[in-house]
């Protein structure tokens, strides 16, 4: 089977690229095809990437605070765009200030995302759920 | 030793231009060139004409009919394709890149699935290519294989070229069966990464196996004895040639104004890169080529009035002339190809559509920089090609062959925007210089087999374009 694909982007105005840079170098070995569009990228520019190259997942880097104005609309547009069973996590700090993980993941989760992460997780667990996720989506 | 005689034709849709050149060594020179106007409906005549006017006389102890012709035609439409990608921004802006940078000219873009109403359109429009690509590579196939389901039922001539996910290429080309296809390597293998020789290699390929015959044109391979080149490939690869083999020519950019449209050539590294610029969408190929249907002296006079009114309003108020009549003078020439006015108001004119030709090619070549404020900072996004480093202009096609001054060249580096925060990359003080003798598709032909000297004489035979020299005399 083909390696899984997914495309990676830190969104909105964002230009924090170190994260974005481990990402791509920890998916990339731990066996994933990853497509990198790196910082400031548009909800478009994850879609028509996810399009072209058949993504299974978009992962979405928010680092900035504002991550809600950003993602906000990204499963709809996904929908209208065809990628009906494209998987997408979120991930960063996605909110200023101090509201409490479970209500931002929440509020993510209510937006259409599929996991919501905060900016100290364990990569290679996300690893081990998307491969989870992926299999799950299978049947 | 006598040197060795070449002719060079170029059959363009109004004029066909010859070249007899001498190559002695590593140098060409030009012996003898002449003009007449194209015969359309037979155009081996108009070809024998041009040959038997250059070479007349001047072939020594040589027959004439031993002189090697090199030739190119943009008769007939040019090589006309059909672009087909998935997302606009993404596999249909490469194949649009593609198909200007083989010498074609796209005549019509599809992205996403084709319906049958875009199949219809398809056939409408002619295309000598289907230039078919969509999906990196392993990547979307759902939507390249209905693609070739419907291009499978399309009622026309034209050969499919697939580039696109390489995965499927096989099953495409089963799809297609029976039909004229050809494959090239996909033109967008990952998400951001332009890869566009292969497939106008095969471009060429086909234009010279598959198309000419349609053009009217094997009677002149007959006569020439050679296979012809699309004259904007021609041009394309003496720009290459230019580029790579003349010192001090890295940097450089063409803009070829005709009457039907206005082709922009740059030679220059796309993007610089710099710690507070970001690039966002392409990284565009080093050489590119555009190509502007709307923006021609002629045939296009009435579009050129539609795309660029603002602009052509705002300079005729500036000069106290009235819109109306430079809209009744392009509906007057649009109709009349060969046309060259006689008083100073119809040369104002003609000015003045130049201008507007000449600032709307470069600002549709050139890249955008925006500046924007983010939580970190302000920060430049760049999107597109950056032609700042652009040392030097040429000016082709007859009206900027005819330029003694810079001035119209240098509407290529208008400004474009009134917005403090946004800047067009278009050049930014480029010396500027004529093709006066306009030997650069001529030159073209010849780049393939004479590459340093061709280059060289191509360099040779500009006219350089200073500021307030008027002609002498």
């Amino acid at each position: 089977m083909d390696a899984p694909r997914i495309v990676l982007g830190v969104i909105g105005a964002d230009c924090h690229s170190v994260g974005n840079k481990i990402l791509d170098a920890f998916f990339t070995e731990a066996g994933f095809h990853v497509v990198n569009l790196g910082v400031m990228v548009s909800q478009d520019e994850f879609l028509d990437a996810a399009i072209e190259s058949n993504a299974d997942a978009i992962f979405v880097s928010s680092l900035y605070g504002h991550g809600l104005i950003d993602c906000e609309g990204l499963r709809q547009k996904a929908l209208e765009r065809g990628l009906d069973r494209i998987i997408l996590y979120v991930g960063g700090n996605l909110v200023v200030g101090k509201t409490p993980y479970e209500e931002v993941e929440r509020k993510f989760k209510a937006m259409g995302f599929d996991r919501v992460f905060r900016p100290t997780v364990d990569l290679a667990a996300v690893a081990e759920m998307l491969r989870g996720d992926l299999g799950s989506r299978m049947n | 030793m006598a040197a060795k005689l070449l002719l060079s034709v170029d059959i363009g849709s109004t004029y066909t231009k010859g070249g007899l050149f001498a190559v002695e060594g590593e140098e060409l020179s030009l012996v003898a060139r002449e003009v007449l106007p194209t015969t359309v409906d037979d155009l081996a005549r108009v070809f024998a004409e041009v040959r038997e006017a250059v070479l007349a006389g001047r072939t020594g102890a040589v027959p004439p009919a031993d002189v090697p012709v090199y030739w190119s035609s943009s008769a007939r439409g040019g090589l006309k394709i059909a672009a087909v990608g998935l997302t606009p921004d993404l596999t249909l802006s490469v194949a649009r890149l593609a198909a200007t940078s083989a010498g074609g000219k796209v005549v019509r873009a599809f992205s996403y699935e084709l319906s049958a109403e875009d199949l219809a359109e398809l056939r409408s429009v002619e295309p000598d290519i289907v230039l078919f690509t969509g999906g990196t590579d392993g990547g979307n196939s759902r939507v390249v294989l209905h693609n070739a389901a419907r291009l499978a039922e399309l009622a026309s001539p034209a050969v499919i070229l697939y580039a696109g996910n390489r995965k499927v290429r096989d099953q495409v080309a089963g799809i297609l069966r029976g039909r004229e296809v050809a494959t090239a390597a996909n033109v967008m293998p990952e998400v951001g990464t332009i890869d566009i020789e292969p497939a106008r290699d095969v471009v060429r390929r086909v234009f010279l196996e598959r198309i000419v015959d349609g053009k009217g044109l094997s009677s002149v391979v007959a006569a020439a004895g050679r296979e012809p080149l699309p004259t904007p490939l021609a041009v394309f690869e003496l720009v290459r040639t230019i580029a790579e083999r003349v010192p001090g020519w890295e940097d450089f950019a063409l803009i070829d104004m005709g009457g039907a449209t206005t082709d922009f050539y740059s030679h220059t590294k796309s993007f610089h890169g710099g710690d507070a610029v970001i690039l966002r969408g392409l990284v565009e190929p080093t050489l590119k080529r555009t190509v502007e249907g709307d923006l021609g002296l002629r045939v296009s006079a009435e579009a050129l009035v539609r795309s660029e009114g603002a602009f052509l309003e705002s300079r005729l108020r500036a000069a106290g002339l009235d819109p109306a009549a430079l809209q009744a003078y392009a509906a007057d020439v649009s109709h009349r190809t060969g046309y060259l006015p006689e008083d100073e108001r119809g040369r104002g004119f003609d000015r003045l559509l130049a201008a507007a030709c000449v600032r709307a090619a470069s600002l549709r070549h050139a890249g955008l920089l925006q500046r924007v404020f983010t939580p970190q900072g302000g920060f430049l996004v760049q999107r597109g090609k950056d032609l700042r480093h652009v040392k030097r202009l040429i000016g082709s096609g007859g009206f900027l062959a005819g330029s003694t001054d810079p001035s119209l060249l240098l509407e290529a580096c208008a400004p474009g925007s009134d917005d403090p925060d946004t800047r067009h990359l278009v050049p930014e003080a480029p010396a500027c210089y004529a093709d006066a003798q306009y030997l650069i598709p001529l030159l073209g032909n010849l780049a393939a087999d004479f590459p340093d000297a061709a280059a060289r004489a191509a360099v040779a035979g500009l006219r350089p374009l200073t500021p307030h020299s008027h002609q002498r005399g």
